[in-house]
């Protein structure tokens, strides 16, 4: 699949015939060089950004063929996605940010689910606060609750430390893995960090929007 | 020394603005409008008034009919009197008076009210009469010739070379007018006019002692200078002291029509000025956001060592020059306007317009737009001496919350009071500027408190059981209610505008129920007046005895002019009871419905000194208490009485009512007519008046219905001229609303895009969006209807002195307009949120 994308100096081709698979409950880590692409294979995989070419196939579904509300459809049944900037809408608070995918998905108990989600990353005590009123590393973890809320079947987090110091970092990190660990997602890591990529079953690197390398873990490899 | 350092702050800071200016003037858009839409609205007013009323002094002359006038009541002048005023210039003789024209005689004949104009062979002194066909006005008139108003003839269906009848007098209609010089000089009246020579009434027995009829002298005097004016105006006082006269010259020749359009064109402006505050609410809010974003340029500023006055001084700067384009394109547009609309504003008045560039009316825009601009800028403009360097390396879209410091919050307390005290001073009428001005801020704190109100509210309900499981609802309330959202904005806006047309609303639905409910159910059929009193015994036979009618009054009339109240002039008091001609009665004991709430009635029978029953009210208002003078002047000759009793006399009730009403002995030998109301079933009307006319041709019926159709007519005038004030308002509350809307796009492109990825189909986001639009326009539109009906309620309570009912038609509107003028400003910026791809606004993000 390929995706160029028109931009004010002509139109910029980001992706160049990449082939990847990613097995259920797998953990992949996407790496490379700033600009390599690795954040818009991402949003491609989750529906966010369309191919110019190919097709992407989630759970036996065929995004490239789904318009934006069958989109979105399928992301709240299946998908949580987190991002280096958190986007949590600010007009709303922690527990409203946690709890609307679960109401937009028609989920009962919705707000119930969504105060236990934050228990679970250690913010039971802020459900009340607005974004603005939280740091960087708490609304990470508001934005981790929401993703993780609908219990989603694959799990996309594009640089969810990027933002955040280093041991804020690591917090967020153990709390991502956990998470998909407990509800037993796909995930699907975008990251700088050779650490984060450690941590993740397979390791696909991209150069100049291709597939550069693709490896299993050492330990995997040997098995 | 450098040269930076030699420039001092000030310079530094016109650097910095210059700079800053570069950078283009996205953003600003809503701001020029605002401010250009608000100057503009009130410079076009502005310079409409002061169009007509250079027209009227320019063509006072004309419309006077001479350089002068001195006006005899229920007379004319004596041969010495004529002689005084002869030797002042060339005399021009015509008498005024109400009548019936009618095209037969008898019963059978069909007849209207029409304004009587008895001239000489001078007429018109000044100006040309224009006839139709066309003809010399002497031909016109000569062998019993008349002149009727077109509408008159269509009434009447007749045509030039028709008989008609004044009175007892059979005239040959020759002609129409089709345009009279001196027109606009006479009150708007009821009856359209008729022209005869003056010596073709001679047998009509019209004018008879103690008829009701003006004598106007109008006096050429071409080479009078304004001083001469005042010079012989005095002499002319002097001259005729006791013979109860009027003089007007040419500057001014309609004090009435002078009088209306000052008062509506003040009125107009203070419409303007609520509009001018509406716009200051988005110049508010364009000047922060600017602030907002230039926050980091601030903080880096200050890092590089420039000062809090710098800062301030640069950005004031930069606003006062977008300021000063935002006033002159106001100023520009509302020049261009009144010439636009020069020949429709032209056809809808009486009078000439001298249309054109007036500076006054155009500065005081300007100044009502820069302290405007000063208000609403200078708060936002303030605190950018509080941003911290640190806010760099903080939360740098974090905006400071303090309070300005003290010389700014006085500078804008200076401000606000100049504006109120200009727009008093300007206006004319201070009272109802200062109540406008206060109505205004309480409905902008109301309109505030609305917001804070709406929101707190909207946070509640977010959390309720109500909003559980419905997203979209949700979603809106979060908007409306939690932070950085455009809820404050969108109130004050609309809300500010709603407020003014809800007024406008409820006053103009109270006064048409005051008029088209209230009054008929009690107001007698007709008025005659002229009754002779040899012909009242006749009269009241033919009347009394038609089955159909329920109820006669009647009362002795006499034209009077109110010289002095307790030993001081008329002039002195500014009162429409000592302005013109009064007409005042006489009776010998109280009537049946009279009311005396203080002093005593003269017994029946009394002959001592003159007394005087005065009206309550009108007497509060002139401070007159029992026992003080009074003196009028009945046809030439001055009587004095005391006020011995205090009447309630109800005007709104269409009955018979006099201010001033003598003891019989004192006025029952002065020439007088007889008044009478006659209430009668409205089929019975046609009837009655050819009964009574076909009687005694002199008396003149007055059909109250007509009368009320007039007011009411006028009243739809001005409620038409205030409804397009509110409507600048609420253009202006719109074009905020849309700026609102621009200005949330961003937040609202982003929210689209997480919803989206969280799984909110675009149904869900346009409904949340379009729910959050709603509730604000609701939220605005009940405050102004609360508003609205708080202000129609004072209006009517203090100033119209009627009932008032809350009107719900107009209220309802206006709340449904409200909700969909914000839906319609959301819906128009709802488009690109819901169409961008959530990765590319994702993205761009990080």
């Amino acid at each position: 699949m390929s995706l160029s994308l028109a931009g004010n100096a002509g139109v910029v081709d980001i992706l160049h015939d990449i082939t990847l698979e990613v097995a259920a409950k797998d953990t992949l880590g996407l790496v490379g060089p700033s600009g390599s692409g690795k954040s818009s294979l991402l949003m491609l995989m989750g529906g966010l950004e369309r191919a110019t070419s190919g097709e992407v196939e989630a759970l036996g579904h065929d995004l490239t063929t789904m318009d934006e509300d069958a989109l979105a459809r399928f992301r709240r049944s299946h998908m949580g996605v987190v991002f280096q900037s958190f986007h949590l809408i600010p007009t709303m608070t922690a527990l409203e940010n946690v709890a609307t995918p679960l109401e937009l998905a028609g989920q009962a108990g919705a707000f119930d689910r969504a105060a236990a989600e934050l228990d679970a990353v250690g913010l039971g005590h802020r459900t009340g606060h607005y974004p603005a009123q939280m740091s960087g590393g708490e609304q990470q973890r508001v934005a981790l609750a929401r993703a993780a809320a609908p219990r989603p079947d694959i799990l996309l987090a594009d640089e969810p430390t990027g933002n955040l110091d280093q041991a804020t970092g690591e917090a967020i990190m153990d709390l991502l893995f956990g998470l998909r660990d407990r509800h037993g997602a796909t995930l699907v890591l975008v990251t700088h960090s050779p650490r984060l990529a450690d941590r993740c079953d397979r390791v696909v690197r991209l150069v100049d929007g291709r597939l550069d390398t693709d490896s299993r873990r050492a330990a995997e490899a040997a098995e | 020394m450098s040269a930076a350092a030699g420039r001092g702050w000030f310079g530094n800071a016109g650097t910095i603005a210059r700079r800053e200016l570069r950078g283009g003037l996205a953003g600003f858009r809503i701001f020029l409008l605002c401010l250009a839409l608000g100057v503009a609205a009130i410079a076009a007013v502005g310079s409409v008034r002061v169009s007509i009323t250079d027209g009227l002094a320019r063509e006072g002359r004309i419309l006077l009919g001479g350089d002068a006038e001195v006006e005899f009541g229920y007379r004319r002048a004596d041969p010495g009197e004529r002689a005084y005023l002869e030797g002042l210039g060339t005399v021009s003789e015509v008498v005024d008076f109400r009548s019936m024209v009618a095209t037969g005689q008898g019963a059978e004949a069909d007849r209207a009210l029409t304004q009587v104009k008895a001239v000489d062979g001078l007429y018109p002194l000044t100006g040309e009469i224009e006839l139709d066909p066309p003809m010399p006005i002497a031909e016109a008139l000569a062998d019993d010739g008349a002149i009727l108003h077109p509408v008159l003839a269509d009434r009447l269906a007749l045509e030039p070379g028709d008989a008609i009848f004044l009175g007892t007098k059979r005239l040959t209609l020759r002609a129409l007018v089709t345009r009279e010089p001196d027109a606009g000089g006479a009150s708007f009246g009821l009856g359209p006019r008729t022209i005869v020579a003056t010596e073709a009434l001679e047998g009509s027995g019209l004018i008879a002692e103690g008829s009701l009829f003006d004598t106007d002298y109008r006096i050429a005097m071409p080479d009078a200078t304004d001083d001469d004016l005042d010079r012989l105006r005095e002499a002319t006082r002097a001259e005729f002291a006791e013979a109860g006269t009027r003089w007007r010259d040419r500057r001014n020749a309609s004090p009435a029509v002078q009088r209306f359009v000052e008062r509506i064109g003040s009125f107009l402006v203070l419409v303007g000025l609520a509009g001018l505050a509406v716009g200051g609410v988005g110049v508010s809010a364009a000047v922060r956001a600017y602030l907002d974003r230039k926050t980091e340029v601030i903080a880096t500023l200050k890092t590089l060592g420039a000062e809090g006055r710098t800062i301030f001084a640069a950005y004031m700067m930069q606003i006062g020059v977008l300021a000063l384009a935002g006033i002159a394109g106001g100023l520009i547009l509302g020049t261009i306007i009144p010439l636009v609309a020069g020949p429709l504003i032209q056809s809808l008045l009486p009078v000439p317009v001298a249309l054109g560039v007036h500076p006054l009316p155009l500065l005081e825009a300007a100044i009502y737009g820069a302290l405007t601009a000063l208000i609403f800028t200078l708060w936002p403009l303030a605190r950018t001496e509080q941003v911290r360097a640190a806010s760099l390396f903080r939360d740098a879209t974090g905006s400071v919350r303090v309070w300005p410091r003290r010389r700014y919050l006085v500078t804008l307390a200076v401000a606000v009071a100049a504006l109120i005290g200009l727009s008093a001073w300007l206006s004319g009428i201070p009272t109802l500027a200062l109540w406008s001005a206060g109505g205004i801020v309480a409905a902008l704190a109301a309109l505030v408190l609305a917001a804070i109100g709406v929101r707190a509210l909207a946070r509640r309900l977010a959390r309720t059981r109500l909003a559980r499981g419905r997203p979209a609802l949700r979603l809106a309330l979060g908007a409306v209610g939690g932070p950085g959202g455009d809820a404050t904005a969108v109130v004050l806006s609309l809300g500010l505008g709603l407020t003014v047309l809800a007024a406008v609303g409820q006053i103009d639905a109270n006064m048409r129920a005051a008029i088209d409910r209230d009054l008929p159910a009690v107001a007698p059929s007709y008025f005659f007046i002229d009754i002779q009193p040899d012909q009242l015994p006749g009269f009241l036979e033919t009347v009394e005895g038609d089955p159909a009618v329920s109820r006669v009054d009647t009362a002795p009339m006499l034209g009077a002019v109110v010289k002095s109240i307790g030993g001081r002039p008329a002039a002195e008091f500014d009162h429409w009871v000592t302005r013109g001609d009064r007409r005042i009665s006489f009776a010998d004991a109280p009537g049946s419905g009279t009311r005396i709430v203080a002093g005593e009635f003269w017994p029946e029978g009394y002959d001592g000194p003159p007394q005087i029953s005065f009206a309550r009210e009108e007497a509060e208002e002139l401070g007159i208490a029992l026992g003080d003078e009074v003196t009028v002047n009945v046809l030439g000759r001055d009587i004095t009485g005391t006020v011995t009793s205090f009447r309630e006399v109800d005007f709104s009730s269409g009955g018979i009512g006099f201010v001033i009403v003598f003891d019989a002995a004192a006025l029952r030998g002065a020439p007088h007519t007889w008044l009478s109301t006659v209430y009668a079933d409205p089929e019975a009307e046609a009837r009655l008046l050819r009964a009574v006319a076909g009687d005694a041709p002199n008396i003149t019926a007055i059909r109250v219905r007509d009368a009320i159709d007039l007011v009411t007519e006028a009243l739809s005038a001005l409620a038409a001229a205030t409804s397009w004030g509110a409507g600048a308002t609420l253009l202006t509350g719109f074009v905020v609303l849309v700026g609102a809307a621009a200005a949330g796009e961003r937040g609202r492109i982003f929210e689209a895009a997480v919803l989206k990825t969280i799984g909110a189909t675009r149904p869900t986001i346009l409904a949340s969006f379009a729910l959050r639009s709603a509730l604000l326009g609701a939220a605005a539109g009940i405050v102004a209807i609360a508003g609205g009906a708080l202000a129609g309620w004072g209006i009517m309570r203090f100033v119209m002195e009627a009932p008032y009912a809350f009107e719900w038609v107009s209220a309802t509107a206006i709340v449904l307009g409200g909700a969909v003028a914000t839906l319609l400003a959301g819906l128009l910026f709802a488009w690109r949120p819901l169409a961008t791809r959530p990765a590319r606004v994702l993205r761009a993000q990080e």
